[in-house]
């Protein structure tokens, strides 16, 4: 009974009776293979050669400044003495918070049912891994005694009775990190098997048979197979989901089990969540769009789905928003003389162009997106999804800042960045594109056999009441 | 066996053998169908390939639940177990054999299982179930399995585009080479195809097991230099990474000031030529104000006389702050006999009763036997009788002239026995003759616990000693 | 393979019918009893209205929660077009209404405040802040009975008008069968969201944070939530159970939304208990005398600690534990042992919340004669009796002989087909 011409461009509004399509242009089976296996098939568009050379300067850039810091020393940077955490800190937490993004779509948009969330995920995810590479970076370059790194973990030594410190935060990030990376990792990488086997299927070189038939294990696409693929990968998901909600929970414990008024205040777990996820979407906002429209995806992510992505950017906007109002309040109804002098400072004093920034990129500016044109035109969300990216950089900035004007008015000291500092983030940019370049290039940037599933067959017995509602299984757990 | 009696149209090479028959179809809807049908007819031994998971083929076929949460189950609870156990393991205990722990407070936190270790026990139980998911799903789905003769069949390559195929296993109890085909057409199959294994290709070619062994050996080649760097010893000098960070730009203690002259002509900047700077006069350090005359000192407050002048006759030392003894009691008429009260004239009042916050109790009397016999028996004697194991070497000692020493003092010497317990503290605090002080050695709960041991020590009715010394001499 | 569903109502008794003309008399007889045997028992007892004060706080808390838990619910159903609940929606409109006559409920503590009672709230005294701190002025002013009045009336209007909104918009589609309902629905749903948690956030901060002036903490709201969405879930199965075993919406309901309402239970324990550990953990951890007092005297007290980890093995672990499976959750016999479990934990966490101010100082002193764990046959159970009767009745009352599903909804077809694999 799908009744919606699936050839009609705006999939965007529904009138309530009838789902809109997710996929556009009445693709079947084959035309996504085709569309997808395309991208890594054809010849590149002639901008990914540039881009590419950028990136990979740029990562150049990062290693020698690495190397630079190394056998130098920290003091290569500018952080000073109340502000013993400064760019490190601040680069992580922004790269960590990028990196949640891929696994909220891939774990809980598939708990929820979000079936839009197939045409996004393989792009997402592949950007959570290089997010969380580049944040894994900047704690690892700042530990000082580089070479015995390993001190991080606990492992076992027979002459130095020196064990990890496991109730320390520090620590905690080690764990959520890690095991963030790598449980990504494994998530990536199973949703991607099926699509590598498609890959060795259609190559036609001896080299790509022989690397994605390694990487696609013996894929055959059998039922039983499909069976239990299916239950690892729902149990993957709700196992994401509560580690995704802990990985930057851990984060602000960094802060927030401290007693460093604007560090210490129960809020911030939740509202570090929630921050993540808003800087995370953006970020795939920022991809998505540029990729769809050199590889020609525009009928598989299609506007709704950016539409989708820009009303989650804007409801976790509102809910920064509202944790920043939380603390603002809780700050003045304390009535704790130290809690209040945080806040204020923190919005007039010597950073509070910074807490400016953050408010406007983060509060005002995604409620753009109460407008249709905003949400649904591809060059201003792109605007939009940069600003909050910026916003959500300052966000940590303002946080660490309150290092600047601690307790003792003796003590207070103003951070500038060195140059180090400053080449550095833009190193880790390069790192990321990088990463995400090489990704589009070689790996099915959309999940096929996922999309697949939510093409609208019509014959298909039960799916009469409504449009789409591919058999997608969702949860059973 | 199944094989034996299927008759098959193109028979199958001398070095293959047919392991099923697959069938091609269009639309995941006639798989479907045809995988009931399939399961209807009786077969047990047949899949379905498609290239997304269709809905609906599990009951089609008859696929049980996957047991696979309860693997992951049974790893989770496993790792939170190695969780908790390895943190306790690390930060909660003092073993000292090999791998040592490491029980060390910090900031406060307790060292056994508290709020501040769930975090990585959350982490680690995350971490075990992915594993046992990402892994379990791989073994129960047996693979990777690289060699795979449908991978051989061209048609089947788009298994993994847009066609949904059917097979049914030659080793079936109800395979028939010529019904299982006809079956097929009647599903409505667009296309049926013999699956033959390759024989020949069973054998695993000669230079992989070469590779094998040598791909062995080169592994071991790792640890191997591991364990030789562990067992050797370096002499070439350590390697500075950070020169910075080993030499650093600051003074440390004790170094002398720096020197604002030149080389030759050395100017330092501090007069007294360190670079260490002393701290304000009158300035305490954090808990050494020490105001309680009565715990600290032992004596009444404001009771303290001015200091005695130094005798010299006699030669009496007054490094201590309560120099007394015979001496100060024969110089000055008593008006009490110090040898019944204890009160020495030219002392403070000492105290008679413990001064609080120090309480009586039994862990008192204990931890001041305890220290006493650290501290105090080596001399004095376990039973304070005087006739410490020091004591008696250094009488033996002194009788032949290789050392002086004067004999420690019994505790049950009646001149002992009748000193208020603020007198035996400032003993044990300042010394007394020449008993040096403990107050740097000794916190002063634990002065108190040995003073009052004592004060037990000398309830207990224990004689001094026969012949015990006299008196403790002035200094000889 | 299964057949698809019509998009129409099968069951023979879709609305209480006459249940109503029994429930809401019996409904009041109950909470008048209740109440009256808690006031009387009170009064008895040593802690006299003050007593009272705080176990009538303790249940309205939880019943205020549960309608919120639902009102968000409807909101997050419109919000994001979800369809499997459809079914389900009803029965949570229903009870967001009752947040409207619930603030008649919200009189006998609010009367006590205007009239310059400090039996429950500290801070309603006219010297509170100089006496007890020179530094809570803020507070002071923020925590005036006038300002504490206006802003309950704007909380009890503004979730009255919601509830309205989406109740009386669905009642009309039952009727006309106007799509446009819907999204006008889903349009008012994005704003009143924003509204909604901002009244969330300042309500729980009044009526439970302010119990204890001198404590603060920016996740409690987020705790109240999380509790109060687990309450408004189970209290919604419970009732779609126990409708459908006296014979009413027996085809509308099926395993599979009970599938989903337990699978969001089970989410909302964890989430429960990650807001909660969080809040602790923070304060435990940084241990700043300005905060750790309120968990101090829930640890310090040895009755207390007990019930705060009783609180943790009840309220976390094991419905955490029971609600894995998938068998349990598609069971409904254990659905309605569970709800009925997670509502009286539910309860307890009000419970644990509320009660130890009674026994304890601003400071979190505590007060002699007052102190251990002050639970009571006498008075806290039959007060709870009463209280849910009272609700009860306001359901049926609500209810009453209207449609218990959205019999027209758009997405009735959907739902009816929802499948949880």
């Amino acid at each position: 009974m799908a009744t919606v011409d699936l050839t009609s461009l705006d999939n965007t509004i529904e009138d309530g009776k009838h789902r809109a399509p997710l996929v556009l242009g009445g693709m079947d089976y084959s035309d996504v293979t085709d569309a997808v296996a395309g991208v890594w098939e054809k010849k590149q568009p002639a901008i990914w050669w540039p881009i590419f050379g950028l990136a990979v300067s740029l990562t150049m850039l990062f290693g020698a400044l690495i190397m630079h810091l190394f056998f130098t020393g920290v003091g290569v940077w500018g952080n000073n003495n109340p502000t013993y955490w400064a760019f490190d800190i601040v680069n992580f937490v922004f790269w960590v918070g990028i990196g949640h993004a891929g696994t909220l779509i891939s774990a809980i948009l598939f708990l929820f049912r979000q079936h839009w969330r197939t045409s996004i995920n393989r792009a997402a995810e592949a950007m959570t891994i290089f997010a969380v590479v580049c944040a894994a970076t900047f704690p690892g370059i700042h530990i000082g005694r580089i070479w015995v790194f390993y001190w991080l973990f606990p492992v076992p030594t027979e002459h130095l009775a020196m064990w990890p410190n496991f109730r320390s935060p520090l620590l905690w990030d080690v764990f959520a990190v890690g095991t963030y990376a790598t449980t990504s990792l494994l998530f990536w990488y199973m949703g991607m098997v099926p699509d590598l086997a498609t890959f060795r299927d259609r190559s036609k070189s001896k080299i790509g048979q022989f690397v994605y038939g390694l990487l696609s294990l013996g894929w055959t696409g059998s039922a039983r197979n499909w069976h239990r693929y299916e239950m690892a990968y729902t149990i993957l998901a709700a196992l994401a989901t509560p580690l995704v909600l802990s990985v930057h929970t851990v984060v602000s414990f960094d802060f927030a089990v401290s007693q460093l008024p604007g560090w210490h205040t129960t809020i911030f777990p939740p509202y570090f969540v929630a921050g993540a996820i808003f800087s995370g979407f953006a970020m795939v906002v920022t991809l998505l769009v540029p990729v769809r429209k050199l590889y020609g995806l525009e009928n598989l992510i299609t506007i709704r789905h950016l539409e989708n992505m820009n009303k989650i950017i804007m409801a976790t906007g509102l809910m920064v928003g509202t944790a920043y109002s939380i603390e603002l309040f809780i700050a003045a109804y304390s009535g704790v003389a130290s809690e209040q002098f945080a806040f204020y400072n923190r919005a007039f004093g010597n950073f509070g162009w910074a807490y400016f920034i953050m408010f406007t990129c983060n509060v005002f500016i995604p409620q753009l997106f109460w407008f249709k044109w905003c949400r649904t035109t591809p060059w201003f969300m792109v605007i939009v999804s940069i600003f909050v990216n910026i916003g959500m950089w300052f966000e940590r900035f303002v946080i660490i800042m309150a290092l600047c004007r601690d307790f003792i008015p003796g003590s207070w000291f103003y951070y500038r960045p060195t140059w180090v500092d400053l080449m550095m983030l833009i190193g880790s940019f390069g790192l990321f594109f990088t990463l995400f370049l090489l990704f589009c290039r070689y790996l099915p940037v959309i999940a096929m056999s996922e999309v697949k599933n939510v093409i609208p067959h019509a014959d298909h017995g039960h799916e009469g009441g409504h449009g789409h509602e591919g058999g997608h299984p969702a949860t059973s757990h | 066996m199944a094989h034996s009696h299927s008759k098959q149209p193109k028979p199958a090479g001398p070095k293959s053998k047919t392991i099923g028959l697959l069938a091609q179809f269009d639309d995941p809807d006639s798989l479907v169908a045809a995988c009931e049908r399939a399961r209807d007819a009786g077969y047990e031994k047949f899949d379905a390939y498609s290239p997304f998971p269709v809905h609906g083929i599990d009951p089609a076929m008859g696929i049980r639940r996957t047991r696979l949460p309860f693997f992951v189950l049974a790893i989770g609870l496993t790792g939170c177990l190695v969780a908790l156990a390895m943190q306790y393991y690390t930060n909660a205990m003092d073993w000292t054999k090999i791998f040592p722990g490491y029980a060390f407070y910090i900031s406060g936190k307790p060292l056994e299982i508290s709020p501040a270790n769930i975090p990585v026990t959350f982490e680690v139980i995350i971490l075990s179930s992915a594993f046992a998911t990402f892994f379990g799903m791989w073994i129960f789905n047996r693979l990777p399995q690289f060699a795979n003769p449908l991978h051989r069949i061209d048609r089947f390559r788009r298994a993994t585009n847009d066609r949904f195929f059917l097979m049914v296993n030659a080793d079936d109890s109800k395979y028939d080479a010529n019904r299982t085909r006809q079956q097929f057409e009647e599903w409505g199959a667009t296309a049926i195809e013999n699956v033959d294994m390759d024989l020949t290709d069973q054998e695993i070619p000669k230079f992989f097991k070469l590779a094998g062994i040598v791909g062995l050996f080169l592994l071991l080649v790792p640890p191997v230099m591991i364990f030789r760097a562990y067992g050797s010893t370096n002499r070439a000098p350590r390697l500075h990474v950070v020169p910075d960070m080993d030499w650093q730009d600051k003074y440390k203690a004790q170094q002398t000031s720096p020197n604002i002259g030149t080389d030759k002509e050395p100017v330092y900047l501090y007069a007294d030529d360190r670079a260490m700077r002393a701290p304000v006069a009158g300035t305490i350090a954090r808990g050494d104000l020490q105001e309680d005359d009565r715990y600290y000192r032992g004596y009444e407050p404001g009771t303290l006389p001015p200091p005695a002048q130094p005798v010299a006759a006699d030669g009496s030392s007054a490094s201590f702050v309560s120099t007394s003894g015979p001496s100060a009691q024969d110089s000055a008429p008593a008006a009490q006999d110090p040898a019944t009260t204890g009160q020495y004239p030219g002392e403070p009042d000492w105290i008679e009763t413990v001064p609080s916050p120090f309480v009586v109790s039994e862990t008192a009397i204990a931890r001041g036997k305890q220290r006493f016999e650290i501290y105090c028996s080596v001399c004095h004697g376990y039973d304070g009788n005087g006739n410490g194991l020091v004591n008696k070497r250094a009488l033996a000692l002194a009788a032949t002239g290789q050392a002086q020493w004067t004999t420690a003092k019994s505790l049950h010497d009646p001149t002992v026995k009748v000193q208020p317990i603020g007198r035996i503290f400032d003993t044990i605090s300042n010394g007394r003759n020449s008993m040096g002080p403990y107050k740097a050695q000794i916190p002063v709960e634990d002065r108190w616990a040995i003073a009052l041991y004592v004060k037990a020590l000398q309830e207990t009715g224990i004689q001094p000693a026969a012949g015990a010394a006299p008196p403790a001499a002035p200094q000889q | 393979m299964h057949n698809t569903r019509p998009a129409r109502i099968t069951s023979p008794l879709i609305s209480l019918s006459q249940g109503y003309v029994k429930l809401v008399p019996l409904g009041l007889l109950v909470g008048a009893i209740g109440i009256g045997m808690a006031f009387l028992f009170s009064a008895a007892a040593s802690g006299g209205y003050r007593r009272f004060s705080f176990a009538y706080l303790t249940n309205f808390s939880f019943l205020l929660s549960i309608s919120l838990g639902c009102l968000f619910f409807v909101i997050v159903q419109h919000l994001t077009k979800a369809a499997w609940g459809v079914t389900v929606r009803r029965i949570a409109e229903i009870f967001a209404m009752c947040t409207l006559p619930l603030a008649v409920l919200f009189l006998p503590i609010l009367i006590p405040v205007v009239r310059g009672s400090t039996d429950l709230y500290p801070w309603n005294v006219a010297n509170w802040a100089r006496d007890n701190s020179p530094l809570l002025q803020v507070k002071f002013d923020y925590l005036k009975w006038y300002w504490f009045a206006a802003r309950w009336a704007a909380y009890f209007a503004i979730w009255g008008f919601f509830a309205w909104n989406f109740l009386g918009k669905s009642l009309k589609q039952d009727e006309t069968g106007d799509t446009k309902l819907t999204l006008k629905m889903q349009a008012s749903s994005t704003w009143m969201m924003i509204i909604f948690a901002a009244t969330l956030v300042f309500a729980s901060f009044d009526l439970e944070m302010s119990l204890s002036p001198l404590w603060f903490s920016t996740m409690f709201p987020v705790y109240f939530f999380a509790g109060g969405v687990l309450g408004g879930l189970a209290a919604m199965t419970l009732t779609a159970l126990l409708l459908q075993r006296s014979g009413r919406i027996t085809d509308e309901i099926t395993v599979d939304q009970y599938h989903d309402l337990a699978k969001l239970m089970f989410g909302f324990t964890f989430f429960w208990g990650y807001i909660a550990f969080s809040q602790f953990l923070l304060i435990w951890y940084a241990n700043i005398p300005e905060e750790t007092f309120w968990y101090r005297f829930r640890f310090w007290d040895a009755a207390w600690a007990k019930a705060s980890w009783a609180l943790l093995i009840f309220h976390l672990i094991i419905p955490f534990l029971g609600l894995m499976a998938r068998t349990v959750r598609r069971n409904k016999t254990y659905l309605l042992f569970a709800t009925i479990y997670l509502l009286c934990i539910h309860w307890y966490d009000h419970f644990w919340i509320v009660m130890p101010q009674y026994g304890s100082g601003i400071h979190g002193e505590p007060i002699d004669g007052a102190g251990g764990f002050p639970f009571s046959w006498a008075i806290d159970f039959p007060c709870a009796i009463g209280m849910v009767g009272l609700y009860v009745a306001l359901f049926a009352w609500i209810a009453g002989d209207r449609p218990l599903v959205p019999k027209q909804d758009p997405r009735l077809g959907e739902s009816l087909n929802h499948v949880n694999p």
